[in-house]
């Protein structure tokens, strides 16, 4: 065999079309909607109930009562303790997992499809029958407070709480620490929890989510067995607003006196996952900071040698969530790098990106896609969102065409409106004594501190 | 049960290739394991392997600076690479209509990286490693268990006394002479396994495997690992490491030499850890975090090393007013007590490890590399499919067996962390 003139790539071989598995639709007469996705590769089925009881549904003096809530409801039942319950599931190879996010509240499990019968039995138990038994609620509570301690004295932590804080006005929920503080955890109790399971835990608004290979009619009869019988629907949601905490450009020092590194987030609100720009905000963010060769990641990774990465993005959720930029670097160039950072999102948004970073751009987030459903559990979590953010039922099959769409006028049109370099706010946990100075000098702002 | 289909092939120059075809998805893995890891570096060169792995994606003679990246994203594919004791891996997941770009990337850097190399190169990347370091150890409250634990499990003599990411003052030091000394002792075909794993035509893949790869050189014999490699299956004694330092809670770990990967003796290890501490049921979760509430935390499991010993390491992580001794003294008396092990706990582990394993192994990049790292470690990448069988034939005696020989005081480090305040007051009062 010949061997290759090594001086250009090889060309590409024959593209083969990649179509997002289809989605059964269903629903129980208790208004809970079902998805099921038939994947056969291998011998395993992933089960996911998604709640609508996000810590966003949550008022501030109860903060944290969602994540709570879902911590504690591997506590037991009524009929089986905690560790029965784990014995049960973990016999038949199932860790239940919980997540508790903003917006919702997944439960989660994989197996082997001949044991998805017992294993949905015990989900169901354990989501609509939680007993939260006193010494329960005590253990979970105690190391949610240990957490919080940990989180105080965890560098990048420090940074992401106060620029969330510092992002967001008092009473909007995203400003908080998801998982609540001191106060608010200190005061959360047995009572607590079933009102929450009360009021939150409802099949209207709620979806089951079965990947694998399993078969429609098995499960749905399966799913009428285990949630038949609930009923209910949750409260409307509060029309609470996110708003900014300020719209002037400052800087804000977490001060770690000797800190090796200064952690540094820099940005600003955001959008809502229902935002008309999603696509090319998608586009522009990953030319800025949403893959390993963005601007921003080749000027201070690999021409500065400041970090050893940087990364910006949008949270998108229901309401506005936060646009950062996130990264570590050298306590002594800590303003070097704030000065890049920002020059390279003014100068992307002045000037625009090339064509050819648009097309690299939307090909590689065309091209990963289907990298992102290999698994039961990732298809589960993307078909979970669409019922979680109400998208379009062609939405996976559109994607890669919607990003192909996107020019580089609706990308740097979408940017200006979304991306304000004069709002920003630097958070830098770090060194004070060190990095104020250089700070100062960049002349971004006032430059506060203050202590972790 | 796993039927994971591989082809194996043998090219002229040595690399070893493992072909293993699926063809629900139209994606594509390249994966490459070398035998170069920390434990090939020599005394005053430590985090060198580490290092060098960040200058394979500097550039090669025909893919300038940034270029290896630009093309694998451009194309819609991921890619990175670790370095581990034994072991530096390199990967690909692409479009499958890619799969000879991410070839041609990996036999550039693998037969023509040395003439890109630059000292300004050198300078970023280290720099860039030194900010790793930072970032992911020194700026880390207990980022720095791995040092103490490694040199009281492995004495001074042996490769895996020293970390991986190693000590900044020896990369500092690291030198271009360095990098093609290394380049040309353990880069070369005959001393890595090459897996492509996913959709691929099988006869075209393995021309293009031979075009891309089959001009580079066979290397020289590999030489030797550096230091005493054989060492006494346990450390002999108790040894302890206390640090004061800024951490917000008391944590205790524990860790005990055990029979390396490549002995069947291992898999009573791995069950014994599984027992431990993997899942909500399993020993330690439910009696230091559930019953006793004296831990907010535990983990549990092992290294699967292959030079002379592996490691089995738990750690529990206190409340701000635990006892580390109680701590200690807890974590040690459940890994004692393993002694009773019953037969429905070892089906309950190995039922979660089968979940576990068949989950991860559904993307091609995660089977890509267990092939090549069967390959690389039993000369058998099949060995896959029969992993899990080998953990069920465990039997509750040799668990037991296992416990006594090696969970006991003779085999112990200790390494306790206090929270540098507490550890103030507890002098002032004193």
């Amino acid at each position: 065999m010949s061997h290759a003139a090594r001086t250009d790539p090889p060309l590409p071989g024959v593209i083969r079309s990649f179509d997002f598995p289809a989605v059964h639709k269903d629903r129980l007469d208790n208004g809970l909607e079902m998805r099921s996705v038939q994947a056969h590769r291998l011998p395993i089925v992933t089960v996911s109930l998604m709640l609508d009881a996000g810590e966003a549904s949550v008022s501030e003096d109860r903060a944290g009562l969602a994540v709570l809530t879902g911590d504690s409801l591997e506590g037991g039942t009524a009929t089986h303790s905690g560790t029965e319950l784990a014995e049960a599931l973990e016999s038949i190879g199932a860790g239940l997992s919980v997540g508790t996010g903003w917006d919702a509240t997944m439960v989660s499990l994989s197996c082997l499809p001949e044991r998805l019968d017992e294993a949905m039995n015990i989900l169901a138990d354990v989501v609509l029958r939680p007993a939260f038994p006193a010494d329960e609620i005590d253990r979970v509570r105690g190391q949610r407070l240990a957490a919080i301690q940990q989180r105080k004295m965890d560098p990048s932590s420090i940074a992401s709480d106060a620029a969330r804080r510092l992002t967001y006005t008092e009473v909007t929920p995203y400003g908080r620490s998801l998982g609540g503080d001191v106060e608010s955890v200190e005061s959360f109790s047995s009572e607590a929890a079933s009102g929450f399971v009360e009021a939150q835990y409802r099949p209207e608004n709620a979806g089951l989510i079965l990947v694998g290979d399993v078969d429609q009619a098995e499960v749905k009869a399966m799913a009428q067995r285990c949630f038949g019988d609930w009923s209910g629907k949750t409260p409307e949601r509060p029309s609470q607003k996110a708003e900014p905490r300020s719209r002037e450009r400052r800087v804000v020092i977490v001060d770690r006196p000797d800190a090796v590194q200064s952690e540094i987030r820099i940005g600003h609100i955001g959008q809502p996952r229902s935002t008309s720009d999603y696509f090319p905000l998608l586009v522009f963010n990953t030319i800025l900071g949403g893959a390993f060769t963005s601007r921003l990641n080749l000027n201070l990774r690999e021409e500065h040698g400041f970090t050893y990465g940087v990364r910006s993005g949008f949270t998108f959720r229901r309401d506005a969530g936060p646009w950062s930029i996130s990264t570590a670097v050298g306590t002594e160039v800590t303003a070097d790098a704030v000065r890049e950072a920002v020059a390279e999102v003014e100068g992307l948004l002045q000037d625009g990106p090339t064509q050819e970073e648009v097309e690299s751009s939307r090909d590689y987030m065309a091209g990963v896609f289907p990298l992102r459903l290999e698994t039961t559990g990732q298809i589960a979590s993307q078909v979970a969102e669409l019922l979680l953010y109400d998208l379009p039922e062609d939405y996976h099959a559109t994607y890669r065409e919607r990003i192909r769409s996107v020019t580089r006028d609706d990308a740097l049109e979408a940017a200006r409106r979304c991306i304000r370099p004069d709002e920003i706010t630097v958070v830098i946990g770090g060194d004070a004594d060190v990095v104020r100075g250089p700070l100062e000098e960049l002349g971004l702002g006032p430059v506060e501190v203050e202590k972790a | 049960m796993l039927s994971i289909p591989v082809e194996r092939f043998t090219l002229d120059n040595g690399l070893r290739v493992n072909l293993s075809r699926d063809r629900s998805t139209p994606v594509v893995a390249v994966n490459l394991w070398y035998a170069v890891g920390s434990r090939n570096e020599r005394p005053g060169k430590t985090g060198f392997a580490h290092l060098f792995e960040h200058m394979m994606f500097q550039g090669s003679e025909h893919v300038p600076k940034n270029r290896h990246f630009e093309l694998v994203e451009r194309a819609g594919g991921t890619l990175n690479a670790t370095t581990w004791f034994d072991r530096t891996n390199y990967f690909e997941t692409v479009p499958s209509h890619h799969l000879e770009l991410a070839l041609w990337l990996e036999s550039d850097r693998m037969g023509w990286m040395l003439p890109a190399m630059t000292q300004e190169k050198l300078d970023n990347q280290r720099d860039v490693v030194m900010n790793e370091k930072r970032q992911r150890y020194d700026n880390q409250p207990y980022g720095d268990w791995d040092e103490w634990i490694q040199a009281m499990v492995y004495p001074e003599t042996h490769p895996y006394h020293h970390t991986v990411i190693g000590s900044m003052d020896d990369i500092e030091a690291a030198t271009l002479d360095d990098v093609a000394e290394f380049f040309e002792t353990f880069y070369v075909p005959n001393n890595a396994v090459l897996t492509v794993c996913g959709d691929f035509v099988p006869d075209e893949s393995l021309e293009m495997i031979e075009r891309q790869f089959g001009g580079i050189p066979r290397g020289g014999e590999i030489p030797t690992m550096p230091g005493e490699l054989t060492l006494s299956p346990t450390i002999g004694d108790t040894v302890r490491k206390r640090v004061e330092a800024e951490v917000p809670l008391p944590r205790v770990l524990l860790a005990f030499r055990i029979p390396p990967y490549t002995n069947e003796a291992y898999y009573a290890a791995d069950v014994a850890s599984s027992v431990a501490g993997s899942g909500r049921a399993s020993r330690l979760y439910r009696s230091l975090v559930r019953e006793r509430r004296v831990a907010k935390d535990v983990v549990s499991h092992t290294l699967p090393l292959t030079t002379g010993a592996g490691m089995f390491l738990v750690w529990a992580t206190g409340f701000p007013d635990s006892d580390p001794a109680e701590l200690e003294a807890a974590l040690a008396g459940e890994l004692e007590a393993l002694e009773s092990v019953r037969e429905e706990e070892i089906q309950r582990a190995i039922s979660l490890t089968e979940t576990r394993l068949v989950s991860e192994i559904q993307r091609v990049g995660e089977r890509a590399d267990l092939l090549s790292m069967f390959d690389q470690f039993f000369d058998d990448p099949a060995r896959l499919n029969s992993e899990l069988d080998r953990l069920r034939a465990v039997t509750p005696a040799q668990v037991s067996d296992f416990t006594k020989d090696f969970l006991g005081p003779d085999n112990r480090a200790v390494l306790t962390y206090v929270p540098a305040e507490t550890a103030a007051n507890a002098k002032g009062a004193s």
